[in-house]
């Protein structure tokens, strides 16, 4: 049995290559706190998916360890599968089923299986039982996948890219279902997304990947206190000298963006001592999105 | 459980079961009217003889009929499966997950048994009021190597469906090819495969164990 105390994820030197070739990451370790909502972002090819995969046992990593509610996760018995909700990337069901019969199926392997949550859901989007999912928009097919996930009832929610094909006001309905139910119930929820926008409403802590390693992993609202983009404009050519606390420079014309952990002090101090001449330097509120761009780059 | 993981695999399949039983009828009723004609033709006396001394069987249309069902079973089983990956669906409930491709094979199975009892069934109970018990045997007796190559193909067909990489779907394909080709060497010869029925259903035991391989690969992330 889980200890209050210990992760519901946790994740121990993790590597992985592609085949035998190039490394995804190597020694990737994080934990996720139980009651929080975590977003693992990261460009394409950074491995968020292979993530899931591990955790979910359908990739056996190079090395490193896996534990979920305190079990290896090569040896997850039916019982622990059942407290983890499982969302496939493009909110994959079983297409040949109806509404019906796919509530019907699942409510017989999961004990705490809440009907009504899921009709509730259903209702919402008008379409009648015996319609099958196969006949239906990528936007309603994500809805079934919430109720069937809202209706598990589980204890830990894995979401792999749950935005994929979803236009904006679906995005927003599963965001805010999804975020109702895994604050009032004290649900665990380890997420992935491209659109990082829409995580900003969710997620409470962010790991952020870069190809082969963790770049930051806190809470989002510490990041977005702390990470600052800063800008300013300058007649020098000269190239913005390498700093290992000065993050992803980038000059347009005489624009120049930098992004910066260490405060407006430590910023000033670097234009100074590398005597860059500037103006109208000014540290601007970002969003998760900008955040997670100064972090990775735009390339 | 059980009969949620019998329903889903119900659902992928009944609409094959249904055409597959519908086409195994008509050829079944199809060699009754054969046979029907032959006698008109011949008179009983002379087809008895044939199927005694010529080894006419007068059930040749069959022939490749069970395998074909088999195939088109175990496509219309796995294929819903692996499209999108959905695999991952079935293993991720909270089932044993050996218990659970069982049941699936299982269910494809008894699917098959009962399209190919219900045909046999016609075919011998039509042959059972015109010959004499030991010819009916011999029909049999032909007949039931085609159905066990029907098994031996749906198990082939799943496993390859089932693989997650080219390499192994081809490999495990010419497998089932070189094993069917065996089955069918000798279609038309009354009950020639009678010393090895007992080795080829042994053999229909082991290679469900190919599905777990498959199955054991996915997990392992081999996936093209």
């Amino acid at each position: 049995m889980l200890n209050e105390q210990e992760p519901v994820i946790s994740v121990k030197n993790l590597t992985q290559r592609y085949g035998k070739g190039r490394i995804i990451y190597s020694d990737l370790s994080f934990d996720v706190p139980k009651g929080r909502i975590l977003g693992l972002l990261g460009k394409n090819g950074t491995g968020k998916t292979t993530t899931i995969n591990i955790l979910m046992g359908y990739l056996r990593p190079q090395s490193g360890e896996c534990r979920i509610f305190g079990e290896s996760i090569t040896e997850l018995r039916p019982e622990t599968r059942a407290r983890i909700a499982l969302l496939i990337e493009g909110h994959v069901q079983y297409a040949f089923m109806t509404i019906e019969q796919i509530e019907k199926f699942y409510s017989k392997f999961y004990p705490r299986w809440n009907r009504d949550a899921y009709y509730e859901l259903m209702r919402k989007l008008k379409v009648s039982p015996n319609q099958r999912i196969s006949t239906m928009s990528c936007g309603q097919r994500s809805q079934v996948a919430l109720g069937l996930i809202l209706a598990q009832n589980a204890d830990l929610l894995v979401l792999d890219d749950f935005s994929l094909g979803l236009d904006p006001g679906y995005r927003r309905l599963f965001i805010d279902y999804l975020r109702e139910f895994a604050k009032a119930e004290d649900k665990t929820v380890f997420m992935t997304s491209h659109i990082i926008q829409d995580l900003e409403r969710l997620i409470d802590d962010c790991i952020i990947l870069d190809y082969g390693k963790i770049l930051t992993q806190m809470p989002v609202d510490k990041l977005l206190a702390d990470f600052g983009r800063y800008t300013f404009h300058t007649d020098s050519n000269a190239v913005l000298p390498e700093d290992q606390k000065i993050i992803n420079p980038g000059k347009i014309g005489n624009e120049v963006e930098l992004y910066s952990f260490d405060g407006d002090d430590y910023v000033k101090r670097y234009l100074e001592t590398n005597n860059i001449p500037n103006s109208d330097l000014q540290r601007t509120p970002i969003s998760l999105e900008d955040a997670f761009i100064g972090l990775t780059g735009k390339y | 459980m059980y009969s949620s993981i019998i329903f889903k695999e119900w659902l992928k399949t009944r609409r094959v079961f249904f055409i597959a039983l519908a086409v195994a009828l008509l050829v079944a009723v199809y060699v009754i009217l054969s046979t029907n004609s032959l006698i008109k033709e011949h008179g009983i006396i002379s087809l008895w003889m044939s199927m005694l001394l010529k080894d006419v069987s007068l059930v040749d249309t069959v022939t490749y009929i069970p395998l074909a069902i088999g195939l088109a079973l175990g496509i219309a089983q796995m294929v819903p499966e692996v499209t999108q990956k959905r695999l991952k669906l079935t293993l991720h409930l909270p089932f044993p997950q050996s218990r659970l491709v069982v049941m699936m094979l299982a269910t494809g199975m008894i699917e098959l048994l009962v399209i190919y009892m219900i045909q046999m069934g016609v075919i011998l109970i039509y042959d059972a009021t015109i010959f004499h018990a030991e010819l009916v045997g011999r029909v049999f007796l032909t007949m039931l190597p085609w159905y066990l190559a029907g098994f031996i193909g749906y198990l082939f067909v799943t496993s390859v469906c089932l693989e997650g990489t080219w390499y192994m779907r081809i490999l495990l394909s010419l497998v089932g090819l070189a094993v069917l080709l065996v089955m069918f060497l000798q279609p038309n010869t009354m009950a020639a495969y009678n010393y090895m029925i007992v080795t080829v259903i042994i053999f229909i035991c082991l290679i469900t164990i190919f599905s777990f391989g498959s199955i054991a690969r996915f997990k392992e992330g081999h996936q093209d």
